[in-house]
């Protein structure tokens, strides 16, 4: 701006000074050579008179003048000669002034000295008795008094141009000064020029639809956040060149990492060889799926390239935790294979025993005790069927008629039904408490109860003991028994389970217990606590 | 020019970065394969070696080319040839964690329980091998330091081992090809820290450019 200001200044400047220069001059200089003119002209009649009437003597007087005067004879010879010696002096007849004044009476000529930088100027008169005198002076030419204010001239020029210099800087942040000051926020507020307000206009219209882009962009931006942070699965935005554009929480937390390693390379989160690999396969528009262990889980990972039209622009992460379904599906299968293991065992015996029988191969004393095997291997194989239906009765959750329970009674009842099976391993069992009544299913807080004093005594020791307490909204079961090891402890409730499985057969357990229990004190509301030490014996307390 | 430059730099970084992981893969594969005495995956383990030399050659070429054609100055030169003696102890890791793999199925299932050290020397190795390239992702000053300040306690195992081994071998000498082989795993696995430390000292090159000090 300064810049272009400054030009504009320096070009008028310049122009100006040379234009005003050439024309004073050119005035000047013209009117000063008529004057001169006019002043040769003068001094020659002066001198012509004079030398008329006093002869060449009054010449001599004239020699200490500023102009030159030459007398010449007809034949062109000098006679006189006010500042040279005239005897050396060459014929003068062919110069022009001489030609014409000889002819005409008066003549003049001007011509240039060898320098070029003054002009001699000539005036002749012929005289009465036919010679002829000549003036001459010496005129400084254009050219010698351009040199004269050349200097002048430069100085001027200078200053001219340090002057617009300082002017144009001036100028330009007069000018500029306000555009700068512009609040392009809102631009219609500062309105310094008539000649912007379309410009301001345009900027305030732009500012507008930015605005209203930036909104919706940061709408579009929160609302994918959201969604994205609520997620339990990771979620992992890539661009093309696999760096990471965006990453959940529950992403971020799977791969250690944080929100601060958005615009890193993926591989600078995770550098595993699966999930580099993946990436890459991505971004080579290639979906794939795979399993990795991080933290104890096990997540299922899928990387999908993102293609528009045939452009890449990136892959996106998701991770699964599929944990639980790993787990569920391990449940399952052992399930199964217990289930089966487990109505077979029975099955097997009685068959074994009926054949032996049909064969008549006992003797026939021993047939009450193979009847006796077949009975209690087939009366096991009806408890254990019976748990299996109370089992998938509570599985399918069917409404049972809620009433009020008085759960002292009911463990008093469950106490009877059990003494026999604690008398015959002199197991000593105690109840103690109030009575309690809660509302609920009376029969599940029975099976709930059952199988609870069932373990205790089952898996007891020969004279241990059992204490059951009815306390506010809580029964306690603690045992002297041979306890659940710490490893075991979380999966007890699972079916089947069983703590040591090569001793089912000895306690008698269908390892289903534990399992209603459970679904029992779910449907009940209620909630189960296990302290257990090997060896020492189990508390198991059940609050309502 | 310079996005170029810096896209070759980018590359190395990533080609780095993945040649890591695989010996990260190596000797975790080795090192399992150690502790659970399994035949197979010690054949896995030593499968990886082709790979990561491989990756060096790779690497390597990417190196002397930006060092050819871009004739880079300061920091940058410091990365690149920081990158080129990397590579060599990567590579050296590689070929340790194969050797590991191949010694480890004539073991017959044996793990080493005898030599508590040894235990202990793999999963410092292994452990220090995560963290040099952790370091060098990361830039990170601090574990650097660890990494350098772990070596200590690999070859003061080191030293145990042999001693248990001596008296292992003098109480039973039927056992003395066990014993050897043992011992072979601790000097790699001992080699292998040294190499994880080297790479250590030359990620705290690329980042300060100077050399760790002697001690």
């Amino acid at each position: 701006m300064t810049k272009r200001i400054f030009r504009s200044i320096v070009i008028v400047a310049t122009l100006v000074l040379f234009v005003c220069f050439g024309v004073t001059l050119g005035v000047l200089y013209s009117h000063y050579s008529d004057l001169q003119w006019q002043q040769l002209g003068n001094e020659l009649t002066i001198a012509q008179n004079g030398l008329e009437q006093y002869g060449e003597d009054y010449l001599d007087t004239l020699s200490k003048g500023s102009f030159r005067f030459t007398w010449i004879e007809k034949s062109g010879t000098v006679l006189h000669d006010t500042q040279t010696s005239y005897e050396t002096m060459d014929n003068h007849a062919d110069r022009e002034e001489i030609k014409e004044a000889f002819a005409y009476g008066t003549g003049e000529s001007q011509r240039y000295s060898n320098t070029l930088t003054t002009k001699m100027l000539y005036k002749a008169v012929k005289l009465q008795d036919g010679s002829v005198l000549r003036i001459s002076a010496a005129q400084d030419s254009v050219l010698a008094l351009l040199l004269e204010v050349l200097f002048p001239l430069v100085l001027i020029y200078v200053i001219a141009i340090a002057v617009s210099l300082m002017l144009a800087r001036r100028m330009a942040n007069r000018i500029v000064n306000p555009l700068n000051d512009l609040d392009l926020d809102n631009p219609l507020s500062c309105n310094t020029y008539d000649e912007i307000s379309p410009l301001l206009h345009r900027i305030e219209k732009q500012n507008k639809q930015i605005s209203a882009q930036v909104a919706q962009l940061k709408e579009k931006t929160d609302q994918f956040e959201q969604t994205t942070s609520s997620m339990s699965e990771g979620l992992v935005l890539l661009d093309s060149e696999g760096k990471i554009l965006s990453i959940n929480p529950a992403a971020a937390r799977l791969f250690e990492t944080s929100k601060a390693c958005v615009g890193l390379d993926f591989l600078v989160v995770d550098r595993s060889q699966a999930m580099s690999g993946g990436v890459k396969q991505a971004l080579a528009k290639q979906h794939c799926d795979f399993h990795i262990t991080k933290h104890g889980s096990e997540y299922q990972i899928g990387i999908s390239p993102i293609v528009s039209g045939n452009r890449l622009l990136g892959a996106v992460v998701l991770a699964f935790d599929v944990t639980e379904q790993v787990n569920a599906q391990r449940n399952r299968q052992e399930f199964t294979a217990n289930v089966s293991h487990e109505l077979k065992t029975p099955l097997q015996s009685i068959l074994n025993s009926a054949q032996l029988l049909q064969s008549g191969l006992v003797k026939p004393e021993d047939v009450q005790k193979f009847t006796g095997y077949i009975c209690s291997e087939a009366e096991r194989l009806l408890q254990l069927i019976n748990d299996i239906i109370r089992l998938s009765q509570l599985d399918e959750s069917v409404e049972f008629p809620q009433e009020s329970v008085n759960l002292y009674a009911v463990t008093s009842q469950v106490l009877q039904t059990l003494l026999p099976a604690a008398d015959s391993r002199n197991i000593t069992v105690e109840l103690l408490g109030e009575h309690t009544v809660i509302t609920g299913v009376r029969q599940l807080a029975y099976e709930l109860i059952y199988n609870l004093c069932d373990n205790a005594i089952r898996y007891n020791k020969d004279g241990g003991k059992v204490t059951v307490t009815v306390g506010k909204d809580s029964i306690t079961v603690k045992d002297t028994g041979i306890g659940i090891p710490k490893e075991h402890q979380a999966r007890i409730f699972e079916r089947f389970y069983r703590v040591d499985k090569s001793h089912s057969r000895e306690t008698g357990g269908t390892g289903l217990g534990l399992s209603i229990v459970k679904h029992a004190a779910q449907q009940l509301g209620a909630i189960i606590e296990l302290e257990s030490e090997p060896n020492i014996g189990t508390t198991v307390i059940v609050k309502f | 020019m310079r996005n170029l430059f810096d896209s070759q730099l980018n590359t190395l970084h990533r080609k780095l970065i993945e040649m890591g992981s695989a010996c990260e893969t190596a000797i975790d594969l080795a090192v399992k394969a150690l502790l659970e005495g399994n035949a197979d995956i010690a054949h896995e383990a030593a499968s990886h070696d082709r790979e990561i030399d491989q990756m060096e050659r790779d690497i390597e070429a990417i190196c002397l080319k930006m060092l050819l054609q871009q004739q880079p100055v300061a920091r940058d030169l410091r990365q690149i040839s920081a990158a080129m003696k990397i590579i060599t102890d990567m590579e050296r890791i590689g070929d340790q964690a194969e050797d590991i793999g191949e010694i480890v199925p004539f073991l017959n299932g044996r793990t080493g329980v005898e030599c508590e050290d040894i235990r202990l020397m793999a999963e410092t190795a292994q452990q220090m091998v995560r963290s040099s390239i952790d370091a060098y992702v990361n830039q990170d000053m601090a574990l650097v330091k660890k990494v350098i300040s772990m070596d200590d306690i690999v070859d003061d195992a080191f030293d145990r081992t042999k001693e248990t081994l001596i008296h292992m071998i003098s109480s039973n000498r039927e056992d003395g090809q066990y014993c050897l082989d043992l011992l072979m795993i601790a000097k790699y696995l001992e080699r292998i820290g040294d190499h994880a430390t080297n790479i250590a000292e030359w990620v705290e090159f690329s980042i300060t450019g100077q050399h760790a000090k002697e001690e």
